[in-house]
């Protein structure tokens, strides 16, 4: 297989991650300070063992806002070659995908509220069998990229 | 959306001014003419009244009971019925005479609707198939119904449907879509045009066999679940009892018995519904289209155009494989009832018969290449995956037998009363029988991720992905390199530590996608056939 693919998501991306990790785990941490305050107040157990869901969901929180975003950016990269779109993604499961041009039908570009505070966009292509995306690219640059891969496609033979 | 519409605009088939006016009758353009069969009112109005008692029966019913069966409800319902009969019939009638279509200026046309109107219009370049169902109702005024399908179809809708066409009528349509479909195209496609070859027909035994070994017994055993649920509520608890007793004095031969007749029922089941869908199945080929005929009461013809079939499957189920028997089935682009399910394309046939059968049917996908093996270090890692995934089961029939035993069921082990037969003595422990054997299930399980590891595999061979797998049922799957829509190489810590991948590549099939996947092939391996499988490689 050729090299990795040669390009990165936007730095930003790391930040909103985080914010939507941060968001994600908050219903979590509740649920953590009010499993322990149950267990201390009302099952009168140990402090130290009535402590653990706090911890858990802690330990949880860290995961997702500090060590989360951080290995998921630095796995991430993208590189639309002449033929292919290349992608590499993946925290444990190290996922690396290749889509033909010729395959793709469409692209769109889309940013949700959150996504456009920070300037940032994802680029979403489809084929018959499905959608893929580059998510977090900074605005122009996702424009720029959607409209090569719509140039790209245009010039691909069919198979 | 725009540049669909962009496309759809573009194409020749749909300028009205490029090519004469099919339409004889001289009418304008795009006025569709043509009526339905008069039985569609029948049809209509039976699909009405269907519609309305479906959703009476379950209160009418209770009101009935409540009423304790009385002759004066009786028959106030009877007149409910009647009603309700008459004004679907008048319902039809006014259906039938709302609905009209005709294929004119390169597009089919059908206009329906009583109250609000509606007409659809489908250029003939997006029409996928034109496919004909004849249900019981219909078998009865030799009328078939009609569904025209597009590649980009809803999931279950078809997306237009004429609900009776006399056969001739049906032909004509069918003949009318497909000839200007094929000018559209290409001139020599015409020519090919010809009368369909019956590729194979289902013998009766072949049938048979196909109902006996077809993996529905599950399905069919969880429907007779249900029907047992419904038959508990009905039935008092103390009139079931005495019925079983009075067969099986025993409570552990009473259990073995209602498993046993459900096992039975339910696997009759599994016969009686593939005799009903499969009967007669016969599958011809008329030049680049593949024809499928088929079912018992509700006879079902359904067109495949051999340019949309994305991967063919050959799944050799656990009970068919003993006896070298196989099905067949095809991934088509945007064809089949759901996204990602893919349709038979022949229930049964011998699975060395495989190859001549493809041959014939769609020669892109035949031939039958040496596989390559997985490496053996991927071995402990199918043997493990099934290990661990048969723990659960393990835990449950310990847990079960434990439980019950000290519940005082009738599970084999040592009461305080003394042991009887199955029993254990521990040390100074009485333990219930399954405990000791539950773990024994590990190594039947161990052998399944051996045999699963032996018939993995994999090759690229005349630019088609050949890849074997099992999940029970031995399924091998031929994609061409053309049809992969994506393909990728996915590898856990512990593969990557063992220098093993998943490759997984997509191919169109029904709405969405379907995979075709190797896990644990070396990652060299991978990498090398990813590339290969691209727009870049050669075979």
């Amino acid at each position: 297989m050729k090299d990795e693919p040669s390009e990165r998501l936007d730095p930003r991306a790391r930040t909103l991650w985080r914010i939507v990790g941060a968001l994600n785990a908050l219903p979590l941490l509740a649920g953590g300070v009010a499993g322990s305050w149950a267990l201390i107040r009302l099952a009168e157990t140990p402090f130290l063992l009535g402590m653990l869901p706090v911890v858990l969901a802690v330990a949880l929180l860290v995961l997702l806002v500090v060590v989360g975003p951080a290995l998921r950016w630095r796995r991430w990269r993208y590189e639309i070659r002449e033929d292919e779109v290349d992608l590499q993604r993946g925290i444990v499961w190290v996922a690396r995908t290749l889509v033909p041009l010729a395959r793709i039908q469409h692209v769109d570009t889309r940013s949700g509220p959150l996504q456009r505070r920070f300037g940032l966009a994802t680029v979403v292509f489809y084929t018959a069998a499905g959608a893929n995306q580059i998510p977090e690219l900074s605005a122009p640059v996702a424009a720029g990229v959607r409209d090569r891969i719509a140039e790209l496609t245009r010039f691909q033979d069919e198979l | 959306m725009n540049s669909e519409n962009g496309v759809a605009g573009g194409t020749p088939g749909g300028d009205p001014d490029e090519r004469p006016s099919e339409n004889p009758q001289g009418s304008p353009v795009n006025e569709p003419s043509l009526r339905l069969h008069p039985a569609a009112m029948l049809i209509g109005a039976l699909k009405t009244v269907r519609r309305w008692v479906g959703a009476l029966v379950i209160p009418g019913g209770a009101f009935l009971a409540s009423q304790g069966f009385q002759v004066r409800t009786m028959l106030l319902v009877l007149a409910g019925l009647l009603v309700v009969a008459a004004l679907a019939a008048v319902w039809g009638v006014l259906a039938w005479r709302a609905t009209t279509y005709g294929v004119s200026g390169g597009a089919f046309h059908l206009r329906q609707g009583v109250v609000q109107k509606n007409e659809r219009t489908i250029p003939l370049d997006h029409v996928q198939s034109v496919d004909t169902v004849q249900g019981v109702i219909q078998r009865l005024f030799g009328v078939v119904e009609v569904r025209v399908e597009t590649a980009g179809g809803g999931a279950n809708e078809p997306d237009a449907s004429l609900s009776a066409l006399s056969r001739d009528a049906a032909g004509a349509l069918r003949r009318q879509i497909e000839v200007s479909r094929r000018e559209s195209s290409s001139a020599e496609e015409e020519e090919e045009a010809s009368v369909p070859a019956v590729v194979r027909r289902l013998a009766t035994r072949d049938l048979l066999i196909a109902g006996a070994t077809s993996g529905q017994i599950g399905v069919a055993l969880s429907l007779v679940a249900v029907v047992s649920q419904v038959f508990d509520e009905l039935f008092s608890q103390e009139s079931v009892e005495r019925v079983v007793t009075s067969f099986a004095p025993s409570s552990v031969t009473a259990v073995l018995l209602v498993v046993a007749a459900a096992g039975l029922f339910a696997w009759l089941l599994a016969i009686g519904g593939t005799v009903l869908a499969h009967a007669g199945f016969t599958l011809s080929r008329d030049g680049d289209y593949l024809h499928i005929r088929r079912g018992l009461l509700e006879r079902r013809e359904a067109t495949i155009p051999i340019s949309r079939v994305q991967a063919v499957r050959v799944v050799e189920g656990v009970l068919r494989q003993p006896f070298g028997l196989a099905a067949l089935r095809v991934e088509s682009a945007g064809y089949g009832e759901n996204a990602g399910v893919s349709t038979i394309l022949f229930p049964l046939l011998p699975r060395r018969e495989v190859d001549d059968f493809l041959r014939a049917a769609a020669p892109e996908f035949a031939g039958e290449p040496a596989l390559e093996p997985l490496p053996s270090r991927a071995l402990r890692r199918y043997v493990f995956r099934a290990v661990l995934g048969a723990l659960p089961l393990v835990v449950v029939v310990g847990a079960i037998s434990t439980f019950g035993f000290y519940a005082g069921l009738p599970i084999p082990g040592c009461g305080p009363g003394g042991c009887e037969f199955g029993t254990v003595p521990l040390f100074a422990f009485e333990v219930p029988f399954g405990v000791l054997l539950s773990p024994l299930l590990l190594a039947p399980a161990a052998l399944y991720g051996w045999l699963q590891f032996q018939d993995a595999g994999w090759t690229l061979s005349g630019d088609r992905l050949f890849a074997r797998s099992r999940v029970l049922a031995l399924t091998t799957t031929v994609a061409p390199r053309r049809r992969l829509q994506s393909r990728s190489v996915i590898s856990s810590p512990f593969q990557r530590r063992l220098r093993l991948a998943t490759l997984q590549a997509r191919v169109a099939s029904g709405g969405g996608g379907a995979e075709v996947r190797v896990v644990d092939l070396g990652s060299n391996a991978a990498g090398t056939l990813v590339e290969r499988l691209g727009p870049g490689g050669s075979s």
